[in-house]
């Protein structure tokens, strides 16, 4: 019985720490704190990475996504 | 935000690669991510009201955003200028402060120590006094205040 926790203990663990790469988790999370999250990413290639140098790479001009959905109008193919 | 009906949907992320266009004026974007910003973020705005305010109004009245280039050029300038500066005098109080937001959630209120520490750098390299606006002035701001003994 007792294992049973344990191992949902661990594998709760594991996977908190592989989403926030050792950090805290980032609960209350916001439309803001999302898109900057989303910013961080194109900064640094992961949700969680910070870095403070002032001036940014130039990949960063171009490298924001859109997102695209498939349409959901039935006469547009 | 979505358009409505999509909310649910998976939509995939696409990338336009063409860089901006060249009769604009070059300008280094910020490259500083989210927990460094929110711990500059009271001294890059009492260091650029004047253009952060610009900006915002400019924005008031057209959000068409080839209005409002100008404007942002000089905000993300300023930013710039205002982070080199903290980092030039401050570097350790100002990493300090900001992986410890990092880790509390990115809230000021419990990291206040390292809060300190980064304040009292700032205020005696440049003199820069971190000021909530519209607090009530008639007791000390959130930061300031001691713990009741």
């Amino acid at each position: 019985m007792s294992a049973m926790f344990v191992v949902t203990g661990t594998g709760i663990q594991y996977a908190q720490n592989k989403r926030n790469e050792g950090k805290a988790i980032r609960y209350s999370i916001d439309h803001w704190d999302q898109k900057m999250m989303e910013r961080d990413k194109q900064l640094t290639g992961s949700k969680r990475g910070q870095t403070d140098n002032p001036v940014a790479p130039p990949e960063f001009k171009v490298n924001s996504a859109w997102k695209v959905y498939k349409s959901l109008r039935n006469d547009i193919i | 935000m979505v358009n409505p009906g999509y909310d649910h949907f998976e939509g995939e992320d696409w990338i336009d690669t063409t860089p901006p266009p060249s009769f604009l004026p070059h300008v280094d974007e910020v490259g500083a991510t989210g927990a460094p910003l929110k711990s500059a973020s009271y001294f890059i705005g009492s260091m650029c009201k004047e253009y952060n305010e610009d900006f915002m109004l400019c924005k008031n009245e057209d959000r068409n955003p080839e209005h409002c280039l100008k404007e942002g050029r000089k905000v993300t300038r300023c930013t710039i200028d205002a982070l080199q500066k903290i980092q030039s005098k401050c570097l350790t109080e100002f990493r300090a402060h900001w992986t410890c937001l990092d880790n509390k959630n990115q809230e000021f209120g419990r990291c206040r120590e390292p809060e300190k520490a980064y304040n009292e750098c700032l205020f005696k390299a440049f003199g820069w006094k971190k000021d909530i606006p519209l607090a009530p002035t008639n007791k000390p701001q959130i930061h300031e205040r001691t713990p009741l003994a």
